[in-house]
């Protein structure tokens, strides 16, 4: 049955396209013909000795491919395919794969071993293939290392695959003692070794039975510690990753080792090759995450609402951690500033300084305020910049008492430094440091101000100058810019911006005009910064920001006039369009927030709409994501009168929500399909039929990334709420789906969070859609239609009730599908929300809420059932 | 860890560019709108109802779902959260909009709460001028719909309370405009409907402030919920006011509105709009006589003919009489008999007195009296239709009111306009009612202490007496005890059917009656 595939492997990693293509549509047909010979011959290549390395290993990835996706829907429907074989066709691949565990070719070896993992994957949770693990195991006792190395690696690959209730309690000590040993001094074999340590990292989800057993513990601890000290760098390292999972995986084990944690690491951190030295910081960065976690779920006061108790091993390792990381501030790279991409161990250093800051607050004052004032002053730039990012990295923690004082002596020194410093780093880092300054120190809920009317023009002259700076520090002051605007958002009728207002936006624009403009993101962080200073800016100034559409509008002309471009230049006009559009779309937003602006915007409508029609006509994802955002604000702007933009605008609509590959644009364009149909009301009838179609097949589809199909739901509710009973001739395909996916959402058990948080997204969207639907026929004589649908909703509502698992946003929707259900059907509703097994206790829970809107939903539920009751 | 070179994931830096981050918090923005016009819509919609509903029937509430506050505790919290909400207004800082709109939506929450709702409690903590403060122009929408949502509460209350809005008044009126959002329109109209509905005096501020003209607009697109609070404020509004109604009838686009609405707006808009046309029709002629010549009667017979509820047939029934009795146009032109729709008036008017309920009876017995009143052909068509029996039934069977309205149709039906004045009899109506029995029913009519009543009963006996062929007259009415009815005026205070009767009884029942017999 299996069949020669090694040519055709081989072309396909040919260089020559035509022949890549051809072997690649070869190997499709294959796989659509005859699946079973397809992967049975691709695992026989994989096990095959004789046959070349290149075309063995892509044998495996194929096979690999064939057995996980991404895309959720795909990865089931591989799962479910995989299963239906025949079980004597999956046993011959299955031994096939085991085989090659013990091939020479290092490569076959690895990639069978994540193959198997794959199948693991699928077949352990159905309790098929249960001699895996024991023939696997009793291969690490075999003698050639190469073997064991490979039998260690699917291990490895095996419990990232595999969620740890599958495997039997007994099993998993039988792993964790073969990758355990395999860490071990004793192991001769340095690729063992190494294997094993990184099997553990993925192994350690499997082993909370051992991490609450003291003797496993220590065993397991003083393992992954010697490995620390191992002569080879990789398995150094690899070991700390173990080491910061430990961290945060079983941080309220910790503390009999945290002391011994502390002496390697910090060794770690002043000797060790930069990789190492990285993760010895990363293990403490990992344990500031930890106790900031615990903290805030403390709330403030000592009641101890967190399951895990902080056991503050940051505060206590304080007098020696801080200096620590304040050493690494001093190890900077010549050239970071300019690397976006740059990661060192003063960058990392930093980054923990402020985590440490946010764990401990207050006290990190003291043992960092001596570093800064010794080293702020020094000739030697390094300590002059370490001294500012050591300030800049506690401004988020302390409290403002403590740091107020500190800031208002500081704050003359770093404008000092920001115009006249020599070195750049120094002045990118004090700017930096003012926008943080800002960021957490000004703004209306601070007491006692940082910036005051003596300051005020004195901070901005600076900012202002140092935006025709090296990129760098240019980029850096349009952030200090933003977050300065930024605490004004609230300021009330007046600002003190105001009378700079003009000059900020002129010298924002020059900046976005600076030839070197593109190097260190300047050009986006000036109209970012300008879009805040427009966003917080007051009526006062009103008038400035209508001038300003008409300057937008002139740039966005101009990058669709420019002809001929370089691929390169096309690409940066693209971004500067993106830049133009999110540009207007804020201005868009801030105008039309009140009605004397309004006025003076729509005006200039028809021109923007020309403008961002033309911008799409460009056909570049990015573009239109920021451009159908300024769209939908420009809906909202207009109200009725964006019906007359339909016809040219309804195409790109359509294109957008076709966009599967490029999926947050669908996803902003179903957001504005939503800002349309409150715009146009019953005038978007005209285009349902279109946008409904497209939508339902943005269902079906399993491309679409996931996180799009909750919005489409809730679209559904924005389309039904607008064209009312209309939606009837939709009911029979969207109520369909609606059930389907409400079935899918309705139970999470076995969940990791993130997918809690997806089903909850999901409940979210499907609820939203059936309130829109009911509003949307309520006083219909069509409302008889969503009868039939009532009893599944409500059973769905049971059991997201029963499932105990809803966030309070999905409880305030789910509560008011309640009520809307009962206010639209009335007394038809009546004996089923009777008969429904929890509303009434559903009901009782949200009317005891705290939060307020859930309570008020509540409250309105609570009439709309009693009148259906009643009747 | 497929790759042999990963490491785990990489920390973002603290020190990162502004920009990545600005650009997915502006984008997030985006989205937080959109959600929050999402969200307020539908409260918005669930809102309205809540209150239409409560206004036309108490909702009983169910006693273990409901949670009952002493009255006293209530006011404590009324007083509570304003205090709160003046702190909110107050306060300056991040987030102020969000606070204020929290403390105005817990006012409106105490003030929804209870079937007492604590509006003193609030009006005494000075609820009035925060409220309208809290209105001022360029307000965020939410702020605005919670505000005019607290002042429909109060607004609901007793009429000094009521009175109590009108430092409100200008700028609810306001908010109506075309800028305001629907949302934020559709409440304030609500609550003017309320205050419109205390009574004259509060109305006559209402139009002197220009409420008429952006209620008026609020009709005209096809937003049911808007639409149906409009209307049932603009019908509180020209109640009585006959140049209201005049006026806003001149309005572009009221017309086409009013017909569009009652011709396709679901029973509930149909219900409120044919409220204002009851209006139009009583109080305005200028409004009568383009609703005649527009095909208000044919809308309003397809409702009568497809509806069932009592609540919108009541105010089309009473346009539909209006119509006929206001202007001549109507039974002129329309009315006609051939026409069809004059034989679907009939169909829907017997459908209505063969109705159970009262009102109905009674509106639709006066609606065909005055196409009773009109020309013979008209008269021919009612009495040739299956209405006579129903209407003999319920002279004889119903309540006095209705008795009333019915013996003008049977009256109309029997004599006919003529050059002289003096009714011309119609031989063979009389001869077939009275065959039918109506003449008890109407001797009753005689013995009522009502002066129309008795005229009418007194006039049929007229006819009877002069007109049943071979002088049969006297013996059919002295066969329903009709002298003795007639008798009971010889010392009546009224002098006109003293002499009638007198005149009567002389004439039919003088010294000569029997003789013959």
């Amino acid at each position: 049955m299996a069949m020669e595939v090694t040519q055709i492997l081989l072309s396909a990693q040919s260089v020559d396209s035509t022949v890549r293509k051809h072997a690649e549509e070869n190997l499709k047909q294959f796989q659509e013909q005859n699946l079973p010979a397809f992967l049975l011959s691709l695992s026989v290549e994989l096990a095959n000795e004789e046959k070349p390395v290149d075309s063995r290993k892509l044998a495996g990835l194929v096979l690999k491919n064939a057995l996980d996706a991404k895309e959720q829907h795909r990865k089931y429907e591989f799962v479910q395919r995989w299963l239906s074989l025949d079980v004597s066709v999956k046993s011959q691949i299955k031994a096939c794969l085991l085989q090659t565990l013990s091939s020479t070719a290092i490569d076959a070896r690895s990639t069978a071993s994540q193959v198997i993992a794959k199948v693991a994957g699928i077949e352990l949770p159905q309790k098929q293939w249960p001699e895996l693990v024991g023939s696997l195991l009793s291969n690490v006792h075999q003698v050639p290392p190469h073997v064991k190395q490979a039998t260690i690696e699917t291990l490895g690959y095996l419990c990232e695959e595999v969620a740890p209730e599958v495997i039997d309690q007994d099993q998993v000590n039988k792993i964790l003692t073969a990758v355990v040993q395999g860490m071990n001094a004793n192991e001769a074999n340095i690729e063992v070794r190494l294997a094993s340590t990184r099997a553990l990292y993925n192994a350690l989800g499997f082993a909370q039975a051992n991490f609450s057993n003291d003797m496993e513990r220590d065993y397991i601890m003083r393992v992954v510690c010697e490995a620390t000290l191992s002569p080879e760098v990789k398995i150094r390292q690899a070991a700390y990753e173990c080491l910061v999972s430990i961290g945060s995986t079983y941080y309220e084990k910790l503390a009999p080792y945290i002391q011994d944690i502390f002496n390697i690491t910090s060794k770690a951190v002043r000797d060790d090759e930069e990789p190492v030295a990285l993760q010895a910081i990363e293990f403490w960065s990992s344990i500031c995450d930890e106790e900031i976690d615990i903290l805030d779920d403390y709330g403030g006061d000592f009641t101890a609402d967190s399951d895990v108790p902080c056991y503050y091993f940051i505060k206590q390792a304080l007098p020696a951690l801080v200096p620590l990381l304040l050493e690494t501030l001093l190890k900077q790279e010549e050239d970071q500033d300019q690397d976006e991409g740059a990661w060192n161990l003063a960058m990392a250093g930093g980054t923990c300084l402020g985590l440490v800051a946010r764990t401990v607050g207050d006290d990190i004052v003291p043992p960092v305020m001596p570093f800064i004032e010794e080293n702020i002053t020094k000739g030697d730039w390094r300590q002059r910049e370490a001294a500012t990012y050591a300030f800049g990295s506690i401004l988020e923690g302390p409290s403002p008492d403590k740091l107020t004082p500190i800031v208002n002596v500081a704050l003359g020194f770093m404008l000092t430094a920001l115009t006249k410093d020599p070195n750049s780093h120094v002045k990118d880092t004090t700017a930096w440091t003012l926008g943080r300054i800002f960021e957490f120190l000004h703004g209306s809920s601070v007491e006692t101000p940082i910036i005051t009317p003596a300051n005020c023009q004195q901070i901005i002259t600076v900012l202002l100058q140092s935006m025709k700076d090296a990129p760098n520090v240019a980029e850096k002051a349009c952030g200090a810019l933003y977050f300065l605007a930024q605490g004004y958002e609230d300021v009330g009728p007046t600002s003190p911006l105001t009378p700079y207002f003009q000059e900020i936006v002129q010298s924002l624009l020059n900046v976005t005009h600076r030839e070197d403009a593109g190097e260190s993101r300047l050009r986006t962080a000036a109209y970012e910064t300008l879009n805040e200073v427009v966003r917080s800016s007051t009526e006062e100034t009103a008038r400035l920001v209508v001038e300003l559409v008409q300057v937008i509008m002139t740039e966005l002309h101009k990058t669709l006039e420019a002809q001929k471009l370089s691929s390169d230049e096309r690409e940066k006009q693209t971004e500067l369009q993106g830049l133009l559009c999110g540009c207007l779309q804020v201005i868009i937003q801030k105008l039309g927030a009140s009605d004397p602006t309004k006025y003076a915007l729509l005006q200039f409508a028809d021109q923007i709409m020309n403008l961002l029609l033309r911008v799409f006509a460009c056909r570049n994802a990015t573009v239109h994501e920021e451009a159908m955002l300024s769209i939908g604000a420009l809906a909202y702007a207009t109200g009725l009168n964006f019906a007359k933009y339909m016809p040219d605008f309804y195409k790109y609509l359509e294109m957008g929500l076709q966009n599967f590959e490029e999926y947050q644009v669908c996803a902003v364009t179903v957001g504005v399909v939503g800002d349309i149909c409150r715009a146009l009301e019953d005038k978007v009838l005209a285009y349902c039929d279109g946008i409904m179609t497209q939508l339902l097949k943005d269902l079906s589809s399993n491309q679409l990334h996931r996180s799009v199909k909750p919005p489409i739901f809730s679209c559904f509710g924005d389309i039904a709420l607008a064209i009312g009973e209309n939606f009837e001739k939709y009911l029979m395909y969207a109520m369909p789906m609606l059930q389907s996916a409400a079935e899918l959402s309705a139970h999470t058990s076995g969940a990791d969070d993130e997918m809690i948080e997806y089903t909850n997204s999901l409940r979210n969207g499907i609820l939203e859609a059936y309130s829109g639907i009911f509003q949307g026929f309520k006083n219909s004589p069509k409302t008889q239609l969503l009868i039939p649908y009532a009893p599944h909703i409500l059973q769905f509502l049971d059991s997201i009730y029963i499932e105990k698992d809803m966030d309070d946003i999905v409880m305030k929707t789910a509560i008011g599908v309640l009520g809307d259900l009962a206010d639209t059907l009335g007394s038809n509703a009546g004996a089923l929300i009777r008969e429904s097994l929890s509303s009434k206790d559903f009901l009782n829970e949200c009317l005891s809420s705290d939060d307020h809107l859930i309570k008020e939903s509540a409250e309105w539920a609570r009439l709309a059932i009693n009148r259906a009751i009643s009747v | 860890m497929a790759d042999e070179n990963s490491t785990p994931h990489k920390r973002g830096p603290l020190k990162s560019s502004v920009g990545s981050a600005a650009v997915q918090r502006r984008r997030d923005h985006a989205v937080t709108v959109r959600k929050e016009r999402r969200e307020a819509l539908m409260r918005t919609k669930r809102l309205c109802r809540v209150g239409v509903s409560s206004d036309d029937a108490d909702v009983p509430v169910d006693a273990d779902m409901a949670t009952d506050e002493e009255q006293s505790v209530l006011e404590d919290q009324t007083v509570k959260s304003m205090e709160e909400l003046n702190l909110a207004i107050a306060y300056q800082g991040k987030g102020a909009m969000q606070k204020r709109v929290n403390a105005l939506r817990e006012l409106r929450r105490l003030l929804s709460k209870s079937e007492y709702p604590p509006v003193e409690a609030a009006l005494k903590a000075g609820a009035m001028p925060t409220l309208v403060q809290c209105l001022s122009f360029g307000s965020p929408d939410e702020q605005l719909l919670e505000t005019a949502w607290c002042l429909t509460n109060i607004a609901a209350g007793k009429p000094e309370e009521t009175k109590a809005l009108l430092p409100a008044l200008p700028l609810l009126i306001a908010h109506m405009g075309e800028k305001s959002s629907l949302p934020v329109a559709e409440q304030c109209a609500w609550a003017l409907g309320n205050v419109a509905g205390e009574g004259e005096e509060l109305r006559d501020v209402l139009l002197s402030q220009g409420a008429l003209q952006p209620l008026a607009r609020m009709m005209l697109p096809n937003k049911g919920s808007t639409v149906r609070t409009a209307a049932w404020a603009l019908s509180n509004l020209i109640k009585g006011h006959a140049k209201a109604a005049t006026e806003l009838i001149r309005i572009d686009g009221v017309l086409d509105a009013i017909l569009r609405h009652l011709k396709r707006g679901d029973e509930e808009l149909a219900t409120e709009v044919a409220w204002v046309v009851v209006y139009l029709t009583a109080l305005s002629n200028v409004a009568t006589s383009m609703l005649a010549k527009s095909d208000l009667l044919q809308i309003l017979v397809d409702r009568l003919a497809s509806s069932n509820s009592l609540e919108l047939l009541i105010p089309v029934l009473r346009s539909l009489g209006n119509l006929v009795a206001g202007d001549s146009y109507v039974t002129d032109n329309v009315l006609v008999a051939g026409n069809e729709v004059t034989v679907r008036v009939i169909q829907v008017m017997i459908k209505c007195l063969s109705s159970e309920h009262r009102v109905l009876k009674k509106e639709s017995a006066w609606a065909l009296s005055n196409v009773a009143a009109g020309s013979v052909e008209h008269k021919k068509l009612i009495h040739s239709s299956g209405a006579v029996s129903i209407l003999i039934r319920l002279l004889s069977t119903s309540p006095f009111d209705i008795r009333k309205e019915v013996a003008y149709v049977l009256g109309n039906l029997c004599v006919a306009p003529s050059e002289s004045g003096r009714p011309v009899l119609i031989v063979d109506h009389l001869v077939s009612l009275v065959g039918g029995g109506c003449l008890s029913g109407f001797a009753d009519l005689v013995r009522s202490a009502d002066i129309e009543a008795a005229r009418l009963g007194l006039q049929f006996l007229e006819l009877v007496l002069r007109g049943m062929p071979n002088g049969e007259g006297p013996k059919l009415v002295e066969a329903e005890d009709g002298i003795e009815a007639m008798e009971r005026f010889q010392f009546h205070e009224n002098e006109e059917l003293r002499s009638m009767a007198n005149q009567l009884v002389d004439k039919y029942f003088g010294e000569d009656y029997g003789l013959d017999a």
